[in-house]
């Protein structure tokens, strides 16, 4: 990735650039429910026109910007990748959907992959060719993701894997993942764990889907049985597995920069709770003129304005104070905590409509609201759980003993 | 589309800004370390006269007087960087105040007046102060009830930063077509200040009474009092919430760094989740008030339409993680955090006292609602 940070006047040109052909290339109605984030993809159709959406976002030389051109990127300076999820929210355009590849595994192959690996995996990246998903959790090694049980064994030139992965995204549908294995069982946790690049399709690794609170799938655990690759799928050295999960984890957390694109998915912002409390009625006035409703509204603004304007001055040398890191770690367990008790209020501005799900055809904003609030977990707990993030704020940047 | 999709302000630091912050840090190390803000410390208040010298001669008054009068010129930014690590250090000496007062008369005053007081405040040889809040706590210009009829002031105000050691009060004043501002010498016949008895007991404050005062033609400012305020109110609020903020984290500072130390149960009481997890609540209220703080700055410097609306947020955010900082800070010393001898209630003070200064929390969420959601 480039390191120069682009100049006000040659994003301005480039957001002109994007949103002229976003407004040019939206895709079509696609006639049937599109999932709310990569994190909610159930059905081959959905599965399918995302990823053609992401093909024509990427061949218009939107995806993968600021990465290396070598590579299949477009070499620019730091600063347009954000200008497109800007445009591309702006416009309504359906999200991409190799998030995985793109926000993690490719900053990670970026920085700790052979010449090999960059050539071989970042341009299918990019354009959707090959998609990509997570294999971290395991069912006992959650918030505790060192004690993973998943064991790799090297014969001769392949790896072979044995072991149970959870809560996997895009599962069913993807051709690669980011995996971690324990490949030294005799040293301290961190130190035996490995970080594989494996193949999905392949015999040994079985797909079982998992149902969501909100009824959806998308989700799945992930059985490896004598799963064999080839020992190139190993990213850095043996035993690196751990510092490269944490290098990745704050990619996943969003503490470190340089995705390829795909936006945060919770896109839920206090614009529409305030459309719908124009639309809700209270006593029989619209609710926007009630002000208990009107004081959870301004905080609300208030707390968006905050985490905006946070990523803007986490940019910002000289204003980052003396804790450089804590507005990078927080970004994750603010935004997130912050549209789940938006998407809480929005339910409970709904009054009795609140009680219906998507489906009724009397619910407002056809349920999205309900089904938004149910998927807000989601974000509180995958990628660390806010728990564990506050764990780590406490930590490394208040210098608070470890907790055990 | 709300309102909030056409905030366009940018962050912009400099490193004149940075090189500032570093500056007020070295100098308030020297002159405003707890030993001495606590040798301050009296029922009514102290500060401390060498202080205020330095402070005129750093050009520390004069901020963000313009440079033809004797100020530094400087923005709401260096002003939001000087008033953050002056809360920090709960800096005795009433800096802000002062400020204000001659941003009253800088935006209010002709240029005869300008030219006349300005100079004498920057360099501290004059202390003013914006006695704008009645006795019954209303603080708008336009609810005043001090008269001027025929020459000649009635009336009291209360709340008044610093009135004991001021020189020179910005009074609001009916009587006329508007409310206007006008300016009375401490040492007018009929004058009295009388000090009040504070929560916040680094901060002087007093009640002012005008009885009968005689007053001059040219004390009068220009502008009306309405105008003033509403130039002028963005900054205060941005200075007093950036005051806040470093008031917050160094609450944080504090009680952090003593969780780390404390031990009970055989460890560290920091490494106890219900200690740990309300301390990284405090330092995600603190940090993202903080954001807010430079945006509304930022905004005024850039004379953005923004400036109201963040001031406004920046203002509400601040004071309520001010208050849960400073809440915690007592709390999590456990015993010792309720003893005089910690200085947790001293920020702890300081936030209560501050929280109310041109409006709370409560009054500026209304504001932001107003703005963002439309009136009623």
């Amino acid at each position: 990735m480039s390191d120069a940070r682009a100049s006000r006047e040659e994003l301005d040109a480039f957001r002109r650039e994007v949103r002229h052909w976003m407004e040019a290339n939206r895709p079509p109605d696609p006639g049937f429910v599109l999932p709310q984030s990569m994190l909610f993809v159930t059905t081959e159709e959905q599965f399918r026109y995302l990823r053609d959406w992401q093909a024509r976002v990427y061949d218009a030389g939107f995806v993968g910007v600021e990465w290396p051109r070598e590579y299949g990127g477009g070499g620019r300076a730091r600063g347009h990748q954000g200008v497109v999820g800007q445009e591309m929210s702006r416009a309504g355009a359906p999200f991409l959907i190799n998030l995985v590849g793109l926000a993690w595994a490719g900053p990670v192959i970026l920085a700790y992959g052979t010449e090999d690996q960059k050539k071989r995996y970042i341009a299918k990246i990019l354009r959707a060719d090959e998609i990509w998903c997570q294999g971290f959790s395991e069912p006992s090694a959650g918030s505790d993701l060192a004690s993973l049980r998943t064991r790799a064994v090297r014969e001769g030139d392949q790896w072979v894997v044995n072991g149970h992965k959870v809560w996997t995204s895009l599962g069913r549908f993807a051709d690669r993942m980011i995996l971690l294995a324990r490949t030294d069982p005799d040293v301290a946790k961190h130190a035996g764990i490995s970080y594989f690049l494996s193949p999905m399709k392949i015999e040994g690794v079985d797909v079982v889907p998992l149902t969501k609170i909100t009824g959806e799938g998308g989700f799945n655990q992930i059985f490896f049985a004598d799963a064999r690759f080839d020992a190139d799928c190993l990213l850095g050295r043996e035993g690196q597995g751990w510092e490269i999960a944490l290098a990745t984890l704050n990619f996943e957390r969003g503490a470190a920069e340089g995705a390829a694109g795909g936006g945060d998915g919770y896109d839920y912002d206090v614009g529409k709770a305030i459309e719908l409390a124009r639309v809700v009625r209270r006593d029989g006035r619209s609710a926007i003129e009630d002000a208990g409703v009107r004081d959870r509204l301004a905080r609300f603004a208030t707390e968006a304005v905050a985490i905006r304007y946070s990523a803007a001055r986490a940019r910002t040398p000289g204003l980052v104070g003396d804790r450089p890191m804590a507005l990078p770690l927080m970004s994750k367990v603010v935004g997130s905590e912050h549209v789940q008790r938006l998407a809480d209020f929005g339910c409970e501005l709904q009054g009795y409509a609140g009680t219906l799900s998507k489906g009724d055809a009397a619910a407002i904003d056809d349920g999205e609201w309900q089904r938004f609030y149910l998927n807000s977990y989601g974000f509180t707990i995958a990628g660390g759980t806010s728990e564990i993030v506050r764990n780590v704020l406490g930590e490394k940047v208040l210098g608070l003993p470890k907790t055990r | 589309m709300s309102a909030l999709d056409s905030i366009e302000t940018r962050l912009v630091f400099t490193d004149e800004q940075a090189h500032l912050r570093e500056e007020a840090r070295r100098w308030l190390a020297a002159r405003s370390s707890m030993e001495a803000v606590r040798s301050l410390l009296t029922d009514r208040g102290g500060d401390d006269p060498a202080a205020w010298r330095e402070l005129g001669a750093m050009g520390w008054l004069g901020i963000v007087t313009p440079q033809a009068h004797g100020g530094a010129g400087l923005g709401a930014v260096e002003l939001a960087v000087l008033a953050e690590e002056t809360g920090r250090a709960l800096l005795a000496t009433p800096l802000l105040g002062h400020v204000l007062a001659s941003m009253v008369i800088g935006i209010g005053g002709s240029e005869a007046q300008r030219a006349s007081w300005l100079p004498r405040l920057a360099s501290g040889e004059i202390r003013a102060a914006w006695a704008h809040v009645e006795p019954d706590g209303a603080w708008r210009a336009a609810e005043t009830t001090t008269r001027l009829e025929g020459g000649r002031l009635r009336g009291a105000k209360s709340f008044v930063t610093a009135a004991d050691s001021a020189d020179l009060f910005c009074v609001p004043v009916a009587g006329g077509a508007h409310v206007r501002i006008i300016l009375v010498r401490r040492d007018a016949d009929g004058v009295r200040v009388e000090a009040e008895e504070v929560l916040d007991r680094t901060r002087r404050q007093g009640r002012l009474f005008l009885e009968d005062v005689t007053v001059e033609s040219d004390a009068l400012l220009e502008r009306a009092a309405v105008e003033v305020e509403e130039s002028l109110l963005p900054l205060a609020w941005t200075a007093i919430a950036a005051e806040a903020v470093g008031g917050a984290d160094a609450a944080l500072a504090m009680t952090a760094a003593y969780a780390a130390e404390r031990e009970q149960f055989g460890k560290a009481i920091g490494s106890f989740q219900a200690i740990k997890h309300p301390l990284v609540n405090v330092l995600i209220a603190t940090e993202q008030a903080r954001s807010l703080v430079y945006a509304a700055a930022c905004a005024i410097a850039q004379t953005s339409a923004d400036a109201v609306l963040l001031s406004h947020m920046a203002r509400a955010a601040a004071a309520e993680a001010y208050g849960f900082a400073t809440s915690r800070a007592i709390q999590f010393h456990g015993g010792f955090g309720f003893t005089e001898e910690c200085d947790a209630h001293l920020y702890r003070r300081r936030a209560l006292a501050s929280r109310s200064a041109f409006g709370g929390p409560d009054y500026h969420r209304t504001r932001v609602a107003d703005l963002v959601l439309g009136r009623v």
